[in-house]
């Protein structure tokens, strides 16, 4: 056991979790996308998790902090929250908003976040930046919607979790990352049946093609 | 190690030494002149194959004897390309040639080596000291210059390992063997080395970390992924003189306890590939890797693995990633890859020059280091100074000469009499420094201090014809496609600073477009995941801070002060000047442009001009009647 | 549209590419280096070719599709036979690499990372080739060319163009009259 003090509260929890963890499992709500429950190797792509940690001179992912004793943390500090207010409002900069017709709507993360960190959904001063593709069908059971993910990679990681090998992977590079399904056109795919993909998105980037489709 | 090993290493390099030595005195002895080309890639780009088939086919027609030897590059890129005669016959000492055409080297070897005159208008400098042809060594490109790493780099051949090893090569590694692993590590602490890749890491502390870090399998890779554009001294160093970073690897293996090692080149760079892997071989064959090196219990394999294209990769842990077959995104440190590296075991990265400075520290010992360049910074920097400037190439100084000297003094200033504006340092992950700041003394800190960073060493110098808005433009450019995509700020941020540079270069500049610039600029320094994306607005944020009254002009006055940015210029001719009779612009223009009027009056139609500046160069000097302006609006019209 | 090998081409390139297999091993480590091979000698990766690597390596395709996507080195498209490289580094963009550029794009009639329709060029903008004291510099077929300028561009592929004439004719000459 470690303890350890989170916007002046303290608390005592077990050793080798994250700080994000810890906190989340204490109902103490920092945004997130990218990270899963219980891994080792935290992805640290989404930049939303930032909490001042004393002794730090900048804010840190809390996914890539181990819990330790002592730790003195911060959750609400205004440079966690700069930073975690560009990093929504550049995600939203290359996000289709269109709540109305996404699955996702009311449980959709992005919409938890804004709520939270009190910003808009649409950016003010970032010009809107989407992607070509609106939806790629090529996937025998499953439809992508590149407008709509952010890539946290969390489909990418249960998939392979679940099935020993991964059907889907980030594809192409920078801005124009994706997650694609190449060449995976086999009718005995498990994914006609799995689906664990879609329900670890935290937007509605994935849907099943059986489901009526929302566009 | 003991001391039977010992003698085993011993009597074993001695054999290779004294092999190398025959050799060597062999091909001095022989009584014929010497021709000596650089065929680095600079060389072979400038035609120094074409200059080699020249001298081969006259020295076949006129049956002249005489031997043909390549070498690596001597780093005067401006030069190229450059060959050495060496005809004592003659009496003359061996002579310096610069941009010998494949005219010139008939011409060379017909009079030189036939009738004993050297051609003096050709001549750049004599190699050594004499009473006829002024010394090289005595000019400021030369004779500022400290060369450690680049030493043999043009001296020896870099296809032959017996030159390298004539030349004292290979000498460091064996005595290495007979010494205990931490007698080096303390060395190399002690010679204060900081890593030469840009960020100045101790290097013998990484080595240190990598020896006792747990792990059967240590690996060390020597990072040539060197992506920055306006930096080669990576690659030059591999096509020179291989074999002293093969020599640096090995002392490294051998130190923290690696049996493997990989050189990492970029697939960009296929003669360095070419080169090392040839090195490799060679060095094998001679026992000087492979199983039990020189005889000794030392284990060593080189492998070359090619990187194919991203600049992410220069980055340790993406690099890891490449290697493994995977996609190159780094992930966050720690754990750093010297803990959890390569297969997830103990791995030592450094950079080609900070390897190849390795042998010279053995040899020479730590003092000797340590009393080059500054104390926090000992050693040299390796620099490649391009863009606006007299005597481009390669130059390596001590640390702590300042930017003036090494641009200036050593390599001659700004060509055609334009003013100095800026010099960009450390690349797309650096800054432009204004004139200010040209006293600064080069090294790690100073450099930081001043807002740039040495990076991998490529300085840019830029002159008043500069635009410092599109150059950082050119850098968002740059980083934002080589951005891997992982993270949201260097992902979507570096979009959205490239998509605001952009505007403003068009002149369609906003108010508020600097403040946010800055601003998101910021957050991306301060919330990306890896070095790219915390570098990549390095570029804005200190032209912003020194030349911020050029933003301003773009944005406000819809100008570009440097008359560089496209969209904010227009050409036309001066009729004053204009000798009307002579079309020479109107043939140059690549879209037919500029038109001539009834009365002879010349033109440019804006519509189609793609203002390449081509008329400006095809007028002549005389008239000199091309004129550039911003804002476009400024220049008249002819109808 | 640009033409696409033919079958049998293709057939010819898939067989060669299965011979070369064999001499790599089968670790996830030998993807970039077979995928280096692949384009090496056949100038870009057809789908085939990405579903060969997968299998014999014992991985998913969109794997190896993921791994492709992300290095520049990598094309999925035959490029022409004269290929262009523009290199855009820092030196040659101060020197007007991109007027370069535009100079090969207005004379083909094709942007950079497209082939001509009778696949004769293609164009592609390179970060930096490490020659940065000749700048503005183009590689083409390998052959580095410093120094450049817009009429060196009209002059370079003037230069092409002859030689395939020639070529054209001497093959016409060569043939019996029918």
């Amino acid at each position: 056991m470690v303890t350890l003090i989170v916007n002046k509260q303290e608390l005592q929890v077990d050793e080798g979790k994250t700080l994000l963890q810890v906190c989340l499992d204490n109902g103490i709500y920092i945004p997130n996308l990218c990270h899963i429950h219980g891994t080792d190797n935290p992805s640290a792509s989404c930049r939303l998790c930032f909490v001042e940690i004393e002794g730090e001179d900048k804010p840190i992912p809390s996914c890539t902090v181990k819990v330790k004793d002592g730790i003195i943390a911060k959750t609400d500090t205004p440079s966690v929250r700069r930073l975690q207010r560009t990093a929504f409002k550049l995600l939203m900069s290359v996000h289709r908003v269109d709540c109305g017709h996404c699955p996702a709507n009311k449980k959709c993360e992005l919409q938890r976040i804004a709520k939270f960190l009190k910003v808009g959904l649409k950016p003010k001063y970032l010009e809107l930046r989407l992607k070509e593709t609106e939806v790629d069908e090529s996937h025998p059971f499953l439809d992508y919607y590149p407008n709509r993910c952010v890539l946290c990679g969390k489909c990418i990681a249960v998939c392979k979790d679940k099935h020993g090998r991964a059907f889907l992977t980030f594809a192409k590079r920078g801005l124009d990352t994706v997650v694609s399904s190449y060449g995976e056109t086999d009718a005995n795919l498990p994914c006609s049946k799995c689906f664990a993909c879609i329900r670890i998105c935290p937007v509605g980037a994935i849907t099943s093609k059986d489901s009526p489709r929302q566009t | 190690m003991s001391p039977l090993n010992n003698e085993t290493v011993q009597k074993a390099f001695g054999v290779i030494r004294d092999e190398a030595k025959r050799r060597r005195d062999a091909f001095r002895e022989e009584p014929v002149p010497k021709i000596q080309i650089g065929m680095a890639t600079c060389g072979i780009a400038s035609g120094a194959l074409e200059t080699k088939n020249a001298f081969e086919e006259v020295l076949a027609e006129r049956k002249i004897k005489a031997h043909i030897r390549t070498v690596g590059c001597i780093g005067h890129c401006y030069a190229e390309p450059v060959v050495i005669m060496d005809h004592p016959e003659s009496g003359f000492p061996p002579i310096f040639y610069h941009n010998v055409t494949p005219g010139k080297a008939k011409m060379l070897a017909k009079s030189f080596l036939e009738d004993g005159d050297p051609l003096f208008e050709h001549v750049l400098g004599a190699m050594e000291e004499n009473d006829l042809v002024p010394q090289v060594l005595d000019f400021p490109r030369f004779n500022q210059e400290k060369r450690v790493v680049l030493e043999k780099c043009g001296c020896v051949d870099p296809e032959d390992i017996y030159e390298y090893i004539a030349d004292g090569g290979y000498e460091t590694l064996a005595k290495t063997l007979q010494l205990a692993p931490n007698e080096i590590i303390e060395e190399v602490q002690e010679s204060g080395l900081r890593g030469r890749g840009g960020a100045g890491f101790p290097t013998g502390r990484k080595w240190d970390l990598a020896r006792n870090a747990d792990g059967q399998h240590k690996t060390v890779i020597c990072n040539a992924d060197e992506g920055d554009p306006g930096a080669y001294m990576d690659r030059t160093l591999l096509e020179s003189n291989p074999h002293q970073v093969l020599e640096g690897m090995a002392i490294c293996a051998y130190a923290v306890g690696a049996q493997k090692a990989i050189v990492y080149v970029r697939a960009e760079y296929p003669l360095a590939v070419k080169i090392v892997t040839k090195a490799i071989g060679q060095a094998r064959e001679l026992g000087l890797l492979g199983e039990g090196v020189l005889g000794s219990s030392f284990d060593l394999e080189i492998d070359v693995f090619q990187g194919s294209g991203a600049f992410v990769c220069g980055e340790e842990t993406a690099l890891i990633q490449s290697i493994e077959g995977n996609r190159g995104m780094p992930r966050h440190r720690p754990p750093y890859p010297v803990q959890q590296g390569l297969g997830g075991q103990p791995t030592v990265i450094n950079n080609v020059k900070t390897l190849a400075s390795i042998p010279p520290i053995i040899e020479h010992g730590a003092t000797w280091f340590r009393a080059i360049g500054t104390e926090e910074s000992p050693g040299t920097a390796i620099f490649s100074v391009v863009g606006n400037v007299v005597h481009a190439g390669l130059v390596e100084i001590p640390m702590g000469v300042t930017l003036r000297t090494l641009i200036f003094d050593i390599c001659g200033g700004v060509p055609n009499k334009k003013k100095f504006k800026a010099v960009q340092i450390g690349g797309p992950s650096g800054g432009c420094l204004p004139e200010e700041f040209l006293d600064t003394p080069i090294d790690f800190d100073s450099l930081i201090q001043a807002g740039a960073m040495m990076g991998s060493g490529g300085m840019v110098v830029m002159d008043e014809d500069t635009c410092m808005v599109d150059v950082s433009r050119y850098f968002l450019d740059f980083t934002q496609k080589e951005s891997c995509g992982k993270c949201t700020f260097c992902r979507i941020g570096t979009h959205h600073l490239l998509n605001t540079l952009e505007r403003i270069t068009k002149g369609e500049g906003r108010d508020g477009d600097l403040d946010q610039l800055e601003t998101l600029s910021e957050d991306i320094k301060n919330g990306s995941l890896c070095g790219l994306g915390k570098t990549a607005p390095n570029p804005v944020l200190t032209s912003l801070r020194y030349f911020r009254d050029e933003y301003e002009a773009h944005v406000k006055e819809r100008r570009c002060p440097a008359r560089m940015c496209r969209t904010l210029t227009a050409f036309y001719i001066d009729l004053d000047k204009c000798a009307r009779g002579c079309d020479a612009c109107v043939g140059s223009c690549p879209v037919e442009a500029i038109f001539t009027t009834k009365n002879r009056k010349k033109g440019v139609d804006q519509s189609l001009c793609v203002k390449c500046g081509e008329c400006m160069v095809a007028c002549p000097a005389e008239y000199d009647a091309v004129m550039k302006v911003s804002p476009p609006d400024l220049a008249p019209v002819v109808d | 549209m640009i033409q696409e090998n033919s079958l049998e081409e293709e057939k010819l390139i898939l067989d060669d590419i299965a011979s070369r297999l064999k001499a790599f091993g089968r670790e996830r480590e030998e993807l970039i280096p077979i995928l280096q091979m692949i384009q090496e000698r056949h100038a870009y990766i057809a789908e085939d070719a990405i579903k060969m690597a997968a299998e014999y390596l014992g991985i998913a395709i969109c794997e190896v599709y993921g791994v492709a996507t992300f290095y520049n080195q990598f094309r999925f498209h035959p490029p022409g036979k004269n290929h262009i490289k523009v290199c855009l580094g820092t030196a040659c963009h101060v020197r007007g690499g991109d007027i370069i550029l535009e100079n090969f794009e207005r004379k083909l009639e094709i942007r950079d990372g497209e082939t001509t329709p009778d696949r004769e060029f293609s164009i592609e903008r390179v970060a930096c080739v490490g020659c940065c004291a000749l700048a503005p510099v183009s590689v083409v077929n390998e052959t580095v060319q410093g120094h450049m300028a817009p009429s060196k561009v009209e002059g370079l592929i003037l230069g092409f163009k002859i030689e395939k004439e020639k070529a054209e004719r001497e093959k016409k000459k060569s043939e019996p009259a029918q």
